[in-house]
């Protein structure tokens, strides 16, 4: 139902508002923005044409969020300082609301206008700072701010909420929270204007009916163009997206603006040749991808200066990635919200994983080749800040840019944006299945976010420990008790010279076979020796087990400290022995060998013996202790690369 | 193949172990000798075999 209709001020053609809540209206036939006041309409100026930017919305369509249906009414077109442009969507709610849905890079963030109590504490566009938290925001999760800028107003279509007037700039500060939070203060007046969503997506709006097969026809309308140096032909790989290209024929950078190209300047060669060629299709962990464009960059440490290489991918449903190739190494890397990351000191913590500082330096575009979506050129910088959690990198890059301001040229305000990115890392080998290359070099040295890749050794050890001591249990309870199969005190006279011997045969006892055995010997002696060679022997097979007993226990004072060593008793374990009746045969030979001596022999079968278990152990951990040797030093060669050395090494408990 | 070749040789440490346990199997433990079938039929509880015989002297 319309609210008022009238005739257009600058052409005479009827325009429409249909909305009780808009202020200007885009006449269909002169582009004039028609503002109605108190009393009349009100011709605001001409309009540009609206840039195709292959968004699959137009005025019109209907959809239904939280179950409340809306009408998408109006359409502004605004320019970006750094190059590009961004839709926003004006949807009038049959309950009365207004809706602003913000559609960038194939994202979509749908807020509305929030009072709050207290607007005036707000900080002024030039106390912003990139990465504060605005407070006093009607919000659940804290918001910071990821961007400031300076937008202008492009082109319009449909009814607009506000005085939109054609080429007119405003300040802006888009805020960015957990959960998908997003929020833009809008310093077109003051206080600013507040206004409060979330990233959402077309089925979360239920929007079904898209103009995409349009867009799909105009992409490939628009693929194929001249050099305006050379006249070469150029294609363009995503030209609804694309701000810059450079010409393969002339390597000239070219200025794209609505799929007209422009001569900027002349490149000369490349100072590096891509390894992905550029229009090479690859099939990645997200859909298939095209590479668009190839850029170097590199960052000076200690005056050492390395060099990277970034692909710049492209799928029109998934949008924009990257494959970042730097000393062989490779990241498929994607943007992610920077109010999904939280900084702490010098770690950060996103998505329940704890991410340590690696590395913070500027960062500066060497060369470009091919197409980008932002008005690349060398020498572009920006302060890059990486954090590591193998084998995800997060990457922050902090872009400032001074503008004149549009009331008075000669003050610079200074805006930019924070972005910050999550790369996961990618072999060779990944890559050269993705793009079917071959022979792609491998690394040596070890990447920021290389993961390594035997950690499931320390499960497996854990597990195996386990499985060990559980076996050792179920033996120990299904061998059954210890058996004393033979004890004797035998009283030993004293020898006839130093070097004498005294021997002792015991009676037959019985040995059960698969039994290990236990010989013991025990005697009081005080600060001396006994020595004991016993001998089991097999009547009936001859078989001889010969083990020694050292008795020996030395006990004193010295510098009124009181000290003992050695024992009053030893024992031995030996292999089982065939069952059978056996013989006990001891020769013995002590220090006071004048004197008698008593030594108190005992054989037990079935004893339990720690060292086979501790041997048992011992083997289980020798893998795990040398690849643990193997991690450290893998860590060490990781972080000696690092400007930070090990980063916040008292958080890493990953959730 | 790492986690393979560590799980067999694992298993194999723990079925050693678990053999020699139940056979009562012992690492050291002295030495093994066979009395010669003369010395048992002479007599080897004789002073000079076993300083000369089986052990060769002492």
């Amino acid at each position: 139902m319309s609210v008022l209709v009238a005739n257009c001020p600058a052409c005479g053609a009827p325009v429409e508002f249909k909305s009780g809540q808009s202020i200007v209206v885009i006449c269909n036939y002169c582009r004039s923005a028609v503002a109605r006041t108190d009393r009349d309409l009100r011709d605001l100026g001409k309009v540009a044409e609206l840039v195709e930017t292959g968004s699959p919305l137009d005025v019109g369509i209907r959809g239904k969020w939280r179950d409340i249906p809306f009408e998408l009414t109006g359409r502004a077109q605004l320019g970006h300082e750094m190059g590009g442009q961004w839709d926003e969507w004006y949807a009038t709610f049959s309950n009365g609301w207004l809706g602003w849905l913000a559609e960038a890079q194939g994202r979509f963030y749908l807020t509305f206008q929030r009072q709050i109590p207290e607007p005036g504490q707000l900080p002024a566009f030039d106390q912003l700072q990139l990465g504060q938290t605005i407070p006093g925001l009607p919000w659940p999760t804290p918001m910071m701010v990821a961007e400031t800028g300076r937008a202008k107003a492009l082109g319009a279509k449909g009814e607009i909420p506000y005085l939109l007037t054609p080429g007119e700039t405003y300040y802006y500060a888009d805020l960015s929270g957990a959960n998908g939070s997003f929020g833009t203060l809008d310093y077109n007046e003051t206080p600013p204007l507040v206004f409060l969503g979330q990233e959402t997506s077309l089925a979360q709006l239920g929007i079904t009916s898209t103009r995409t097969p349009e867009r799909d026809q105009r992409q490939v309308d628009a693929a194929h163009l001249g050099c305006p140096n050379c006249g070469g032909p150029l294609e363009l790989r995503a030209p609804d997206k694309t701000e810059r290209v450079t010409c393969p024929n002339c390597n000239s950078l070219l200025d794209v603006n609505q799929g007209q190209l422009s001569f900027l300047k002349a490149l000369g060669q490349p100072t590096f040749q891509p390894v992905i060629p550029l229009g090479s299709t690859g099939d990645l962990p997200e859909g298939k991808m095209t590479v668009i464009g190839a850029m170097s960059r590199s960052v000076t440490i200690e005056g050492t200066q390395y060099f990277w290489s970034e692909y710049l991918l492209y799928n029109p449903q998934i949008g924009f990635r990257w494959l970042v190739h730097s000393d062989e190494h490779w990241n498929y890397v994607q943007a992610i919200p920077p109010g999904e990351v939280t900084e702490v000191a010098r770690s950060v913590r996103f998505r329940g994983k704890n991410y340590k500082i690696f590395q913070d330096a500027p960062a500066v575009v060497e060369s470009v080749l091919g197409e980008f979506y932002w008005k690349v050129e060398a020498g572009e910088a920006v302060r890059g800040v990486d954090y590591v959690s193998p084998p995800y990198i997060l990457s922050k890059e902090v872009t400032t840019l001074y503008v004149a301001d549009a009331s008075n040229p000669a003050k610079k305000r200074a805006t930019g944006e924070i972005n910050w990115s999550l790369g996961t890392y990618v072999t060779p080998k990944q890559i050269e299945k993705s793009f079917g290359l071959s022979a792609l070099p491998r690394p040596s040295g070890i990447a920021p976010n290389q993961p390594y890749l035997h950690t499931w050794i320390y499960k497996y050890w854990i597990v195996l420990i386990f499985a060990a001591l559980l076996v050792s249990l179920a033996v120990f309870i299904t061998s059954g008790s210890s058996k004393e199969v033979f004890s004797k005190t035998v009283n030993l006279q004293p020898l006839p010279n130093e070097d004498g011997t005294q021997v002792f045969f015991s009676e037959p006892f019985e040995l059960a076979g698969r039994r290990n055995i236990r010989i013991s010997g025990e005697s009081p002696v005080q600060n001396t020796w006994v020595y004991l060679e016993a001998d089991l022997i097999n009547e009936e097979t001859g078989l001889v087990q010969s083990v020694p007993i050292d008795i020996s226990y030395y006990q004193g004072v010295e510098g009124g400290e009181a000290w003992t060593e050695g024992a009053q008793r030893d024992s031995i374990d030996t292999s089982s022995m065939p069952e059978g009746k056996y013989v006990l045969r001891l020769e013995g030979q002590w220090e006071k060998w004048q004197q008698p001596t008593t030594v108190s022999v005992r054989i037990v079968q079935n004893v339990f013996n720690g060292f086979n278990l501790l041997l048992l152990l011992i083997g289980i951990s020798i893998v795990p202790i040398i690849m643990g040797i193997y991690h450290i030093s893998f860590e060490r060669r990781r972080w000696s690369e690092s400007m930070f050395s090990g980063g916040d090494s008292s958080d890493d408990d990953d959730d | 193949m790492l986690k393979i070749l560590y799980t067999s040789f694992s298993a194999g440490v723990i079925g050693l172990y678990t053999v020699a346990s139940i056979w009562g199997w012992e690492i050291g433990g002295g030495s093994r000798r066979q009395l010669p079938p003369d010395a048992r039929q002479n007599g080897y509880r004789s002073f000079h075999f076993w300083h000369y015989g089986l052990r060769g002297g002492k």
